[in-house]
């Protein structure tokens, strides 16, 4: 071969890149952990980001309804320690060490909750949970995603969201922002103030829009698996419409670990739209079949989808599948459906067992 | 794309100024009865008509050959840009603002694929056309489809998201008048993916007994079947497709054009997904699929023989092994691949084709092709 088609070929192959996400999951891996001084974190699992973290505070965003941490100390001290975005009724217990937890009531929003910690030098094994985290009875939580350039309204449906009673926390699935830039995740912060319950979510493509880095920042981990109430929930990254092959490995790990309980799993676009000549979906079908036969195989009861702005019910691999874009978001013309979100019951024994579309306008 | 495009014209370049046998002439009437030369005489030779294309061209296409001296395959080239402009932004502009609506979005993204290949093929073209400095070659280059060819190949996908690397491929085409047949198959040397595939081509309108035609261009339909097996991974893939598939010979918009090409095909498949896991029964999906794609090729000369040819172009299948482009901004995923085919035949009988491909694997490879040799051309008559 002539020295120029060389050259064109590795031209030609650079303009596109295998692993997109490959930078995203070493964000996963480093979210939850901080050292600041005399102090460090680490939440297990990486389910909630540091925010901010200086000798007498630390400051946790939550990605889950509950966690774990340790807290490490060179010398005895008081910290305060805020967790913002969690269950109205979640409590701090300590694990193991000699912690002392006192309570404090220094904030108006029931999604944020705060502690004076008394460490003693050494590790300290905290964990925030609500009492019933444990318990199998059956509970709702509803999905919102695909918000972008609405976020201005987006505090109507978060009234309507505040009106349902048994709905605990809500799950997003991506599309928070219409860039990713900073001001627009502080304002999606700031308009979260006006919602009642926390939202764990993962993030979607439009989050990559400037600096795909900053919901790893702000929200946390864009791959992530917890429980609540005997019902295990996954939410993978496919913001790059691919998942990475790291995240297939875990997700092997979680399916696994949750063969035999209700398994909802939750990405930002659908592996296979059903408007198929839309392809509103991931960009290999072969990888989007690869996907759909690891869930169906792990026997997941329920899968949920953003990126198309309106609402689909459907079944993938066997597996009920709804997209939920219902945000605000350019909405889908011609669909009658609007600005919506949903609203699951589950129950650890028999799975899905009620499902709601809430529209909004 | 456009550092692509400008290596690939430089690699046409190159191709086509080492022609080393003299340039033999078209006959007398062939360029005219396509389509009469400018009337203005040629303009500068040399480098500036090529520059004028690759960087004012990159706004204005048509620049190199409005250098060149070619006023009237500059305007038609400008004109063939607004189109292409016109039918990406209004293709492009109908899904978002009806937020991809499902009635809309498959004329809107046909719309979109076709104004993006008059778009890109025209800059191409204003390129091709500064550099050729033997379209008349071309003509002597054309060869009917092969009564039989055969290929055998090797393929090597890079691909994250899948363990098997290494492919042969095989490929038999019979064609029958009109008619073109051509079985093939991907077999994956770890034994855990294959790809069988039945391609039947009919030709609706072109040329399919002129051994020197003026005109290469053609209109085909195609039906095909596809069957992908993933054992590893469980899954396999049914698909029927139907597609249009045109060639439009760039010589009707000025001579200079000659042996310059544009692909162009639009169609629909329909798909279906059935999994094989052990103890558990689980339906299969159907899937649905757009197919588009667009090219840009040329007529290889130099120490080629006929029917030797190259086409980087643009496909938006997505289930294929290369699949849809991954990108790290918002877009990743919507778009298709990019590739770059080459069939260079070393006699009448015996060739190579290599391909190269980039989406959400790398594919590399080459094949060799056994090809008939061309029917016996009926003597030249002088009128």
């Amino acid at each position: 071969m002539k020295p120029r088609p060389l050259l064109g070929t590795a031209v030609f192959f650079v303009l596109s890149c295998l692993r997109p996400t490959e930078e995203r999951v070493e964000l996963d891996l480093q979210v939850g952990r901080a050292e600041q001084g005399a102090l460090s974190v680490k939440v297990d699992d990486g389910l909630a980001a540091v925010r901010a973290l200086t000798d007498d505070s630390l400051v946790l965003w939550g990605s889950a309804p509950g966690f774990a941490l340790e807290l490490t100390a060179s010398s005895a001290r008081e910290l305060r320690l805020e967790v913002q975005n969690c269950l109205p009724e979640a409590e701090l217990g300590v694990l193991n060490g000699a912690a002392e937890l006192t309570p404090l009531a220094d904030t108006t929003l029931p999604t944020r909750k705060s502690w004076t910690v008394t460490l003693p030098a050494g590790s300290s094994r905290l964990a925030l949970a609500a009492p019933d985290s444990e318990s199998t009875e059956p509970f709702q939580f509803a999905l919102l995603s695909d918000v972008q350039e609405a976020i201005d309204r987006v505090g109507d449906i978060y009234a309507r969201m505040n009106e349902q009673p048994s709905v605990r926390f809500v799950l997003g699935a991506g599309d928070l922002t219409s860039n990713g830039r900073r001001d627009q995740l502080e304002r999606f912060q700031s308009e979260l103030e006006r919602l009642n319950l926390p939202y764990f979510s993962t993030l979607g493509n439009h989050e990559l829009g400037t600096q795909p880095d900053l919901f790893h920042e702000y929200f946390g981990r864009g791959n992530f698996h917890f429980r609540f109430h005997g019902v295990a929930f996954t939410l993978l990254d496919d913001a790059s419409a691919s998942i990475d092959p790291t995240v297939y490995d875990w997700l092997d790990d979680w399916l696994e670990q949750s063969r035999r309980d209700v398994h909802v799993v939750a990405m930002h676009i659908p592996p296979v739209d059903p408007i198929g000549v839309r392809n509103g979906s991931m960009g290999s079908r072969n990888e989007a079949d690869k996907l759909l036969a690891r869930l169906a195989e792990g026997r997941v009861d329920l899968t949920l989808y953003g990126h198309v702005h309106s609402y689909y019910s459907f079944d993938n691999a066997g597996i009920p599948a709804f997209i939920s874009g219902g945000g605000g978001a350019i909405p889908e013309r011609f669909d009658r459906i609007g600005r919506h979100f949903m609203v699951f019951t589950m129950d650890a024994k028999t799975g899905v067992t009620a499902r709601d579309l809430v529209k909004v306008d | 794309m456009r550092a692509s495009f400008l290596t690939f014209a430089a690699l046409l370049h190159a191709t086509t100024a080492s022609a080393a046998s003299p340039t033999p002439s078209p006959r007398p009437d062939a360029s005219q009865a396509v389509s009469p030369p400018d009337s203005a005489p040629p303009g500068p030779d040399g480098a500036l008509p090529t520059a004028a294309a690759v960087a004012p061209g990159l706004l204005v296409h048509g620049a190199g050959h409005y250098a060149l001296g070619q006023p009237r395959t500059a305007r038609r080239l400008l004109l063939m840009e607004g189109i292409g402009l016109g039918l990406f932004l209004s293709g492009g502009l109908t899904i978002v603002f009806t937020g991809a609506s499902r009635y809309l979005v498959a004329p809107a993204a046909s719309a979109s694929m076709l104004g993006f290949g008059l778009f890109s093929t025209s800059y191409l073209a204003d390129i091709y056309g500064t550099v050729s400095n033997d379209g008349g070659a071309a003509l002597t280059r054309y060869r009917l489809p092969a009564t039989w060819e055969t290929e055998l190949g090797y393929r090597r996908i890079e691909d994250p998201q899948f363990a098997y690397r290494d492919f042969l491929v095989e490929r038999v085409s019979r064609q029958i008048g009109p008619l073109r047949l051509s079985p093939s198959g991907f077999f994956s040397l770890r034994g855990d993916t294959a790809r069988y595939r039945m391609e039947s081509q009919y030709r609706l309108a072109g040329n399919v007994e002129d051994a020197r035609p003026r005109d290469v261009s053609f209109v085909d339909v195609t039906l095909a079947f596809t069957h992908q097996r993933y054992r590893p991974e469980h899954f396999s893939r049914s698909l029927a497709e139907l597609s249009l598939d045109t060639r439009y010979d760039l010589a009707r918009l000025g001579p200079t054009l000659r042996g310059a090409f544009i692909e162009l095909s639009a169609g629909y498949a329909l798909g279906r997904t059935d999994y094989d896991l052990s103890g558990l029964t689980v339906p299969s999906d159907l899937e649905h699929l757009l197919l588009g794609r667009l090219g840009f090729g040329v007529t290889l000369r130099g120490q080629s023989a006929p029917g030797s040819e190259a086409l980087l172009y643009y496909d938006h299948r997505h289930d294929d092994y290369v699949a849809g482009l991954k990108l790290k901004g918002i877009g990743s995923g919507v778009i298709g691949h990019f590739g770059l085919a080459a069939r260079w035949f070393f006699t009448e009988r015996v060739g190579v084709a290599l391909d190269a491909q980039a989406g959400s694997a790398y594919l590399a490879g080459a094949s060799l092709l056994f090809r008939s040799p061309a029917r016996p051309q009926p003597p030249e008559t002088t009128p």
